[in-house]
């Protein structure tokens, strides 16, 4: 089949990726993608219509084997931090995997995607959690069980509000984490959260005053065999069906000191970062959708009989090359702001000699008690988080957060203006490609929603670029 | 066919409406599910209320109503289901395309759908058979008959009872949009026009003067239309109800400049000129306002899931339904990318004329 994907290597493509200022091995990168889309290829793509059906008669049905079969292509923990285990790619990684496995099927990507941004605030703790959560899930990728882990931060009554400082501060948050001895207790409900009803860990993140919320976000890290935790429901969707959106329950739910991410009241401000490196990817997500619609329609004109003569439309032509203007920019948009938080925001932090010697420090060593002790110490979360202000600002974060912002709008829009248009250009008589390309504009119209709506997308894109204002992301020194 | 004064018209469009509103907007999650008992229960209340026969007179068992007032029936139906509204669209069409001797042989409440075909690509005709596939024939599956339309040099218009030797109909089941109109695959073998129950060979236009592709366009675009309306007052009323930021989100501008928007679409309906006798739609005249109202639904409804944000997404709010209905209005009888040509060609014939 004709495929949209440049001819030209990545880092052709995008020089940025050349100057290696996150330090990043382009010749993994390549093939990386080559192994995404193979994976794409072999397991998604021959799935996605199949599993689409499925879970539209059921929603809470979940397809383990393709999990086990990502675990296979390494699919699920590459994300992971070397010491951890796992293939210490970053937001750049990440997205090109995006666009390839979207190209076959966004709902299973976002299986991969939805873990993903599941153990993300992790990783702004640093070395103190290699050795715990981390660690747990490239082991049971090992033993063939793989373990997921889904992100909650949505409410009922909070969608854009909790993507927001400003509106946060007036957001009703129904939430709340109450401090308990040893812990907090949590109560309330959250919604719309991907791999919610499969995931064996949730990092999500509640207020521990309801007062002030925006003061007292705070990132927790749940167990989901805890105890008042339950699954209330699990959502009929539009579309992205493969992974299921649930909603969960929290009654006085027990949370441990040590499950506390960061600190107390941090949340904020993590979640800014997790966005900003959660939002190229969404928008190598719409990206990989468009593309798999243009896939899609260029082989069913050059294939099928029924669209015999069309490509000798003009019509035909101007749409096609229209699709590939709008495929290419998107990429680019995506690539750019995924490179400009590595080699930018947190490229400093990425490089900084004394976290990459860290990492070298073999597991035995930082797993004994005394040394775990000091990684997990006030101490220690001091260091990382001085270490994120020499390596960063908040301007270089906002910056960063605005140009994700911007790929993600962009390539929502662009994801429905191909997906729409390749449908009207097949119409109702064209057989299974259709089924496929309706299936694509389902899926599509998420990627206007999800990561905060493009609206609010492009207010981020306003306040950070056009305005050059700086918002709070990193934690405060000192606090500890 | 008499001319209906305005007071019997805003009757008319008053009764659809409260249809709509009291029994097909509440059973429209069910008929968007495929119940075909729903749909039954629907199509009898249709048919009590002659709506699947508007345009024939009442010796027919029909209304004896006019093209606008069928237009304007669709239109409030699609408010509550569009799918729905297209059944009654299409067996409207579908009738009137018969002459009285052959609507002698339809019984009351039958459910008849013209489905258009494309001459060569999808049918042919030779020694007085029919031959070809048609996919996703709107409204086909579970229908009592057919009338096959075909466009083109070669136009005629078949007329086939489902159960007629020689037709076999298969569910289309990956159909997005419109669900109450439940698609079928049509294969045709060999319909002769000794089994068919009528045969129209040669005629494109009904006793009454109506262009059934005309029907066909100007239908859709009130559907479209109807579908609009519903999804804006759903918008509307939820950015009103919901709050985020500490107000309605009505208050944010990026909310209310899309609601702004569906209401200007709205406003700005193309309107459908029929011939001086009343009758006949005028061809380009239906292919514009068919691609605009579909074209702007699809707008509308996109717009108002995002009004809904991840609400919106969720199959039990009903508003991403009206946005598959809309993609589904922009496809049939053609794509709007077709019918452009159509305009264009259309519009070229009538300057040499």
């Amino acid at each position: 089949m004709t495929t949209s994907t440049p001819e030209r290597s990545l880092c052709e493509s995008f020089p940025r990726l050349a100057a290696n200022g996150g330090g990043l091995d382009v010749g993994e990168l390549e093939r990386l993608r080559a192994r995404a889309r193979r994976f794409a290829e072999e397991h998604v793509r021959p799935r996605a219509l199949e599993i689409d059906r499925r879970t539209d008669e059921d929603p809470s049905w979940f397809d383990w084997d393709l999990v086990r079969a990502g675990v296979e292509h390494g699919m699920l923990g590459f994300m992971i931090p070397k010491p951890a285990g796992g293939g210490g790619a970053r937001c750049t990684q990440s997205s090109v995997v995006m666009e390839e496995l979207c190209a076959a099927c966004p709902g299973i990507a976002l299986i991969f995607g939805a873990h993903a941004l599941g153990f993300s605030p992790l990783l702004l703790g640093g070395p103190s959690q290699w050795d715990g959560v981390l660690a747990d899930l490239i082991a049971s990728e090992r033993t063939g069980e793989p373990l997921l882990m889904a992100c909650a931060i949505t409410e009922p009554e909070a969608g854009t509000d909790v993507e927001d400082p400003d509106l946060l501060t007036r957001a009703r948050i129904t939430s709340h984490a109450r401090r308990v001895p040893g812990g907090f207790r949590l109560n309330g409900a959250k919604r719309f959260i991907s791999n919610g009803s499969v995931a064996r860990w949730i990092t999500l993140l509640m207020p521990t005053d309801p007062r002030r919320p925006l003061e007292t976000w705070t990132c927790f890290l749940l167990d989901t065999r805890s105890e008042g935790f339950a699954v209330a429901r699990v959502e009929h969707k539009m579309g992205q069906r493969a992974c299921p959106a649930a909603e969960l329950t929290f009654n006085e739910v027990f949370v441990p000191d040590e499950q506390v991410v960061s600190r107390e009241g941090d949340g904020a401000g993590a979640t800014m970062i997790v966005l900003a490196s959660s939002r190229p990817p969404v928008g190598a997500i719409a990206t990989g959708i468009a593309r798999g619609a243009y896939e899609r329609l260029l082989g069913w004109l050059e294939e099928d009989r029924a669209a015999r003569g069309m490509l000798e439309r003009q019509h035909v032509q101007l749409a096609l090359a229209h699709m590939e203007e709008d495929i290419h920019l998107a990429r680019q948009a995506y690539m750019d702001a995924a490179t400009e938080l590595e080699h930018t925001a947190l490229g400093a932090v990425m490089s900084n000699p004394g976290a990459r010697a860290l990492e070298h420090v073999p597991a035995s060593i930082r797993r004994r008690a005394h040394v775990r002790g000091w990684l997990t110490s006030d101490r220690a979360r001091d260091a990382t988080i001085a270490l994120l202000h020499r390596g960063t600002s908040d301007r270089a974060m906002t910056r960063s957060l605005a140009l994700s912002s911007l790929a993600k709008a962009r390539g929502g829009d662009v994801a429905m203006r191909v997906t729409g248009a390749a449908l009207e250009l097949v119409g109702l008589r064209a057989g299974p490609v259709r089924a496929e390309l309706e299936k694509l504009w389902r899926d599509a119209k998420l990627t206007q929603i999800y990561e905060g709506t493009n609206q609010l997308n492009r207010l981020e894109v306003y306040r950070g670029l056009c305005r050059s204002e700086t918002i709070s992301c990193l934690p405060p020194v000192g606090r500890s | 066919m008499s001319a209906t004064t305005a007071a019997e018209r805003a009757e008319i469009r008053a009764m659809a409406r409260e249809l709509a509103r009291r029994e097909i907007a509440p059973r429209s999650a069910a008929l968007d599910s495929g119940s075909e008992d729903v749909f039954a229960e629907c199509w009898r209340l249709l048919v009590e209320l002659g709506l699947d026969r508007v345009l024939l007179d009442e010796s027919h068992g029909g209304a004896g109503l006019d093209v606008p007032d069928l237009l304007a029936t669709v239109e409030e139906l699609a408010v509550g289901d569009g799918g729905i509204a297209m059944c009654v669209l299409l067996c409207n069409a579908a009738l009137a395309t018969l002459s009285d001797e052959q609507l002698a042989d339809v019984p009351a409440g039958a459910r008849w759908v013209l489905v258009p075909a494309a001459s060569g690509t999808e049918v042919t005709q030779s020694a007085g058979q029919l031959d070809g596939e048609v996919a996703c024939a709107l409204g086909a599956h579970g229908a009592d008959g057919l009338v096959i339309f075909i466009a083109g040099p070669q136009s005629a218009a078949w007329a086939i009872a489902t159960g007629a030797q020689g037709l076999k109909l298969e569910p289309d089941t990956d159909q997005m949009g419109l669900r109450a109109a439940r698609a079928a695959s049509i294969e045709m073998a060999h319909i002769a026009s000794a089994t068919a129950t009528v045969e129209l060979g040669g005629s494109v236009t009904s006793t009454s003067g109506l262009s059934a592709p005309g029907l066909l366009r100007a239908g859709t675009a009130a559907i479209a239309h109807g579908i609009a309306r519903r999804a804006y007052e759903m918008a509307f009323e939820y950015a009103n109800a919901r709050r985020q930021g500490g107000v309605e989100i009505i208050e944010h501008e990026a909310v209310s400049d899309m609601l702004s928007a569906m209401a200007v679409r709205l406003a700005c309906r193309p309107q459908i000129v029929l011939d001086p006798a009343g009758t006949a739609i005028e061809e380009a005249q239906a292919l514009a306002a068919k691609i605009a109202a579909t074209d702007a639904a699809v707008a509308s409804t996109t717009d108002a899931v995002q009004v809904f944000g991840g609400t919106g997404y969720m199959v039990e709010t009903g508003i991403e339904k009206l946005m598959r209905d809309a993609k589904y209005c922009q496809l049939f009888p053609e794509p709007n990318w077709v019918a452009h040509g159509e305009l264009m060609r259309s519009e070229r014939a009538g300057r040499a004329a």
